[in-house]
């Protein structure tokens, strides 16, 4: 294993420039490798391209349950698309300390780096049915939010395991949505008719999307933990599904790791054919640290079990998990050494994989709202290798990842990577 | 002066022409598709509608574009054959220009599902045909060729 961090000559660390990561990984998508860069530093615009910004034409507001919804007064872009279809899930953060920076030039957008133009980028197109209203009122996008071939609906924007402090560190589920619901009357529970008239509006554009995600804070409540949650589920699955002319339709969850029986009831009772849950930092220890209501309810262990149990109603290949690349190096408790942590994930990850489940990562933003927001993340080439070793493992167990591809959700450097094989090929039932 | 222009921009629209695309994957390996849709914009780009997400050719064009490797189009109508070297430098999927050529292929053939619009920047052009082929090579290596050709 490379160490990501060189030493200089007056025993001071130094990380590798973006230039000398691509120099020095030039087996790997040069896109994937300036995306992680763009989420990890953040960035900033100028005047200039905040100008070339058509709030006719591009997304400047958006109902995400991480990260933040936008300002409708200052209006920014969502985020960028890069040339070869890339597409990058960040905003500009506040406190961000070395950003790049997006610019206009002769009439085109670059994402730039000191002065230097690093690459072309696009902004998200906003989708025909962003400005429409259902018709209880409310204001479509508010309903379900669009990633550049993804419709996303996130019926709770609350999250229960926040009560008591015990919200997973890195994450500002109800910071955001509070202040979203504060000062801008957004609605942190949807309803299912809002959900299956904005469904129905958004398939009349040609080409928009490839799948139809839901996700959720977590609901503990119920007889047993996550009931409720399923049955939420089931219900905005249903209104949702109601809209296609085959009972199962290209989707995925991103939810609480559900036992089987609850798998089993929401696999019967809708369209859904993909399954996530995030073990999010993938080493017992340091979720019980980072994601305390998640092991304090239900266990690292059980929380795997669930998933990996997933894959046989699913399928392997419909079953992926997702980690917060880089936070298992928080401090004070995380992993010091970046080859030592990148050598427990991706053991993990394998292990997860020898078992059917792909596992996905993000790159970590410590966010503005989250108990981490004055972290440091971890150096690029941790990143670069991240990816790569992930993506190494679904080649090796032929898992495909085609429920959690780069335009399936777009923010995951690892199966980025996969495009450029084609993908494993694994028959799922 | 843009490098598709005239004959070869005619024989572009031409959806009679023969047009083949020619890439190779990460090991180099080759592949080919004869594909009469391939056309080019009014920047002088050629476009490529890719239908299937994983085929071999959306592979390597997308090996192309990450590491800035050529691929080749040879284009042919009655008695001519252009060929045409170039880099892939957008691969878009989503947003209005795929919106407009997703409509298209759907108007070809309710069945097609556009997965990616290719746009390829031409970098050389050649004439093709046998003759440009041979003329070239008698101008360029005048000894290479067997003497019973200059007998009397
Ligand atoms: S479970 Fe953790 S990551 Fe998920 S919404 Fe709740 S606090 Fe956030």
């Amino acid at each position: 294993m490379m160490c990501a961090v060189s030493f200089q000559a007056s025993g001071q660390t130094s990380e590798l420039t973006l230039q000398e990561v691509l120099e020095k990984y030039n087996d790997v998508s040069p896109f994937v490798i300036i995306k992680s860069d763009i989420t990890r530093r953040s960035f900033v615009y100028t005047d200039r391209a905040l100008q070339a910004l058509d709030k006719d034409k591009h997304q400047y507001q958006q109902r995400v349950l991480i990260g933040s919804n936008g300002d409708e007064h200052a209006a920014v872009p969502v985020s960028l698309l890069l040339r070869d279809g890339t597409s990058i899930i960040a905003m500009p953060s506040p406190g961000a300390r070395n950003p790049y920076v997006v610019d206009r030039i002769d009439g085109k957008l670059y994402i730039t780096d000191q002065g230097r133009v690093v690459e072309e980028v696009e902004y998200w197109y906003k989708p025909h049915y962003y400005d429409q209203f259902t018709s209880s009122g409310k204001p479509m996008w508010q309903v379900a939010s669009a990633r550049p071939q993804r419709l996303d609906i996130d019926p709770n924007s609350h999250c229960h395991f926040w009560s008591g402090g015990n919200g997973c560190k890195f994450c500002n589920i109800n910071a955001n949505s509070t202040r979203s619901h504060k000062e801008r009357n957004m609605e942190k529970q949807l309803k299912a008719q809002d959900v299956y008239e904005t469904v129905k509006e958004a398939l009349k554009q040609p080409g928009a999307f490839t799948n139809l995600k839901m996700s959720s804070g977590s609901i503990l409540s119920g007889q047993e933990i996550f009931d409720d949650e399923v049955d939420m589920y089931i219900e905005m699955l249903q209104a949702a599904g109601d809209n296609f002319k085959e009972r199962k339709f290209p989707s995925t969850l991103v939810a609480s790791a559900f036992n089987e029986r609850q798998l089993a009831k929401i696999y019967e009772n809708t369209g859904l054919m993909t399954y996530t849950s995030d073990i999010e930092i993938p080493n017992e220890a340091l979720f019980a640290w980072i994601c305390k209501g998640k092991h304090k309810e239900v266990g690292y262990r059980e929380w795997k079990r669930r998933i990996i149990a997933a894959v046989d109603i699913f399928g392997a290949g419909n079953v992926s998990s997702g980690i917060v690349g880089g936070c298992e190096m928080a401090k004070p408790h995380g992993i010091k050494d970046e080859d030592e942590a990148l050598k427990i994930v991706l053991e993990e990850a394998e292990d997860f994989a020898s078992q059917g489940v792909s596992m996905v990562h993000c790159v970590w933003v410590p966010m503005q709202g989250s108990a981490f927001h004055n972290q440091v993340t971890p150096s690029l080439e941790y990143y670069v290798q991240l990816a790569k070793g992930l993506s190494g493992i679904r080649q090796k167990y032929r898992l495909n990842i085609d429920m959690d591809n780069y335009r399936k959700c777009g923010n995951h450097p690892d199966t980025d990577l996969d495009r450029g094989i084609g993908g494993a090929t694994f028959q799922c039932h | 002066m843009p490098l598709i222009s005239g004959r070869i921009q005619t024989l572009l629209q031409d959806p009679q022409a023969t047009k083949v695309l020619a890439t190779a994957d990460k090991l180099g390996s080759p592949h080919i598709i004869l594909d009469s849709t391939i056309t080019s914009n009014e920047q002088g780009q050629i476009i490529y509608l890719e239908l299937i997400e994983t085929s071999q050719t959306n592979v390597n064009l997308v090996n192309s574009i990450w590491f800035k490797r050529k691929v080749a189009i040879q284009l042919s109508g009655t008695g001519e054959v252009y060929l045409i070297k170039g880099y892939p430098v957008y691969s878009i999927i989503s947003g209005p220009l795929f919106e407009h050529y997703y409509k298209l292929c759907a108007a070809r053939n309710p069945e097609f599902d556009l997965s990616t619009v290719w746009v390829i920047e031409p970098d050389e052009v050649s004439e093709d045909t046998y003759e440009a082929r041979k003329s070239k090579e008698r101008a360029e290596h005048p000894l290479v060729m067997h003497l019973d050709r200059l007998a009397k």
